[in-house]
């Protein structure tokens, strides 16, 4: 019997090596003919379903682009990067796009990822437009490859305080955050805003992701009593820290940026998500560019896109006109290319400042009613 | 505040005792650390939201019936003790006299593997879990005990007995105690030890599959990777009782649930982990075999 098994496994064994051969040679084969391009995000763990909205939008301009007969003569093909919103994986990633000559980067998806990431990247001589790492950070240290097509948190926090001070006009506003670069950024920059507007934050505190019960912050976060809970995180988080902030009986109204403007968080939070306030940018589905990336995506996935979609969509045409304008491949030369057009994209017109930022960056409150996303004017 | 975190964590602790006996009723019995029993929380979990969709989807039972909990509950149970046993026989039967690292390294794969599994076959996307009848709750003075609340301890408890029943009264309890003691000497006196080894696992699934249905509902909330940090506490909890020993993991798991709660009510919750895994290692600084540890000739 267990030389049966022995022998089995030997054959299998040799099957395995055969095919991963068979896969080598295919591999390099195919490598002369295409044009590689990296698309980092976190494909498998928590965040999976942050990194297919990511996935989805590139492959969607990479087969546009495809068919209009690829970059340069050759077709693009896509190298994945799983980063898992790992920074040390999304080093690892890096690494591997640079040894592969990639000629541009889309992604990663997290503040955390995409700022270890973009020094392997400039010193590798890749241009990383990222299609929604907010954290200021990521444009704010000099590198010249780096760009993003989505706002800042400085911004995205400044129009958070500015509506709970204003509009809501509330002054014990409660703080937590998720410990991330991004989620701590968003949460300290609305801080920063908010002392301005003189409100000193009644509570704040991080909490852990992937973390399932958060009553015990919560219910050290009660005896404060505040009447806004300003979330610096992503949507998992979010729906449990709403469904317990209910369950223990808090009517405290929920804020939070957009890391949190997902599907899910309505659908599974449901009536504890009601009431909430949420900055995010403005309805893509008024935006008339969009709508086409918007209908491909549902023809070939099925699915509405997620927040972040079409800036993925969008980050891979910049990278791709610009290597059909430039006729290169050179990062410098497609990093100044990117920095001196006046873009048109599918999200209306953008325009990169020096740092690689984006010059405007309109972000508005949303609130979630009746089940629904709704944008305030 | 403080009943209120008391609360708050026996709940959470109850939850961590149910997988952590898991964990340690298979090291007290074949010395492996079985790093998939997380995924195993994780299937009770998604076999709870299926059977509910699929009960209520062709009308058999109302959503808000006690009996569709409790079907729930039984399909889970049925589905993860199948699971178990069928890891057992497939991974780690195989290895049995392999060395030590070999299971161990098998049950990583497996964990992997369930979790990817479940991620192609359920999608990646967090399932929200339905709202059951177990609704509202009592107000007391310092804070809110919820039904559910109350429902996961009263059930934990409640199965925590039955397997101490079962362990200390029956048959195949003495003849997992003996397997425990020495698996050889136990098969020479005529005992099936690969029999007692499945039904081992068949339990220790089982009571995973009653904890992820109900922290599926306490939560609200699941995906396939739930079983990761869940399976890293209760594997703490299980060190931190003793491992090997089930009254170990039972008090183990309550205290990890109150370390933290308190923790992360009174000092900081961003150090919610560092006060359970700070615990952990004072303890086994100075009591190296876990709080009730005892030598590995009288486990279990």
């Amino acid at each position: 019997m267990g030389c049966r098994w022995l022998s089995l496994w030997k054959v299998l064994g040799c099957l395995f090596a055969l095919t991963l051969h068979i896969s080598i040679i295919a591999a390099n084969a195919h490598a002369a003919s295409t044009i590689k391009v990296g698309v980092a995000a976190p494909l498998t763990g928590d965040q999976a379903t942050l990194g297919q909205e990511l996935k989805g939008g590139a492959i969607i301009a990479v087969e546009e682009w495809n068919a209009k007969g690829g970059l340069l003569g050759r077709k693009i093909e896509i190298v994945w990067g799983d980063d898992q919103h790992d920074p040390r994986q999304a080093v690892a990633v890096a690494n591997k796009f640079v040894n592969e000559g990639v000629v541009g980067v889309i992604g990663h998806f997290n503040s955390s990822c995409s700022i270890p990431a973009s020094t392997i990247y400039r010193d590798g001589k890749v241009v990383q437009i990222t299609p929604a790492s907010t954290n200021p950070q990521f444009t704010e240290r000099g590198l010249w490859n780096v760009f993003r097509v989505c706002g800042r948190d400085d911004q995205q926090g400044g129009v958070a305080a500015n509506f709970i001070a204003k509009k809501l006009q509330k002054r014990r506003i409660a703080v937590l955050h998720d410990k991330t670069t991004y989620g701590q950024g968003l949460a300290d920059e609305t801080v920063k805003a908010l002392e301005k507007a003189r409100i000193k934050p009644v509570y704040y505190g991080g909490v852990t992701q992937g973390e399932k019960d958060y009553r015990p912050v919560l219910t050290a976060v009660r005896p404060s009593d505040p009447e806004v809970l300003f979330y610096g995180g992503i949507y998992p988080e979010a729906i449990l820290i709403t469904k317990q902030m209910r369950e223990l009986g808090m009517k405290t109204v929920f804020m939070s940026g957009d890391g949190v403007w997902a599907k899910a968080f309505i659908d599974i939070a449901g009536k504890a998500a009601e009431g909430a306030f949420i900055t995010f940018t403005p309805d893509q589905t008024k935006i008339k560019e969009a709508q086409e990336v918007i209908k491909r995506h549902k023809e070939k996935f099925g699915t509405e896109v997620g927040a972040y979609t079409v800036y993925s969509y969008v980050a891979a045409t910049v990278l791709f006109e610009a290597i059909t304008t430039t006729q290169s491949t050179d990062s410098i030369k497609i990093a100044d290319h990117i920095r001196k057009t006046k873009w048109k994209t599918a999200l209306g017109p953008i325009q990169f400042d020096k740092k690689g930022d984006v010059l405007v960056s309109p972000y508005v409150i949303w609130e979630v009613k009746d089940g629904k996303f709704v944008e305030l004017q | 505040m403080l009943l209120q975190q008391l609360v708050n964590g026996l709940t959470l602790g109850s939850v961590y005792a149910l997988i952590a006996l898991g964990y340690t009723m298979v090291y007290g019995i074949i010395e492996l650390i079985n790093f998939a029993h997380g995924e195993i929380y994780m299937l009770g979990a998604y076999m709870g939201i299926i059977t509910f969709t699929l009960l209520t989807a062709l009308h058999l039972t109302s959503p808000d019936s006690g009996l569709t909990l409790l079907l729930m509950m039984i399909v889970a149970i049925l589905f993860c003790g199948a699971y178990g046993v069928t890891i057992e026989r497939l991974a780690y039967r195989p290895l049995r006299t392999a060395p030590r690292l070999s299971p161990l390294i098998s049950a990583l794969g497996v964990s992997i593997f369930l979790q990817n599994f479940v991620m192609l076959a359920q999608g990646p996307r967090d399932k929200g879990f339905p709202e059951l009848f177990i609704q509202g709750g009592i107000d007391l003075p310092g804070g809110r005990i919820s039904a559910i609340q109350l429902f996961i301890m009263a059930t934990s408890v409640l199965m925590m007995f039955a397997l101490h029943l079962l362990v200390r009264r029956t048959k195949i309890g003495k003849a997992m105690r003996a397997t425990a003691q020495d698996k050889q000497m136990a098969s020479l006196v005529g005992i099936d030890v690969n029999q007692v080894i499945s039904v081992t696992f068949l339990i220790g699934s089982a009571l995973a599959a009653v904890a992820g249905v109900m922290v599926g509902m306490y939560y609200g909330l699941i995906n396939f990777y739930i079983g990761y940090m869940a399976g890293i506490k209760a594997f703490t909890a299980a060190v931190l009782g003793g491992i090997g020993s089930i009254p170990g993991a039972m008090i183990g798991g309550m205290l990890l649930g109150l370390i933290e709660s308190l923790g992360a009510g009174y000092i900081s919750s961003e150090y919610k982990d560092v006060f359970a895994f700070a615990i952990l290692i004072l303890v086994l600084i100075f009591r190296p075999s876990g709080l009730l540890g005892e030598d590995s000739s009288k486990r279990v």
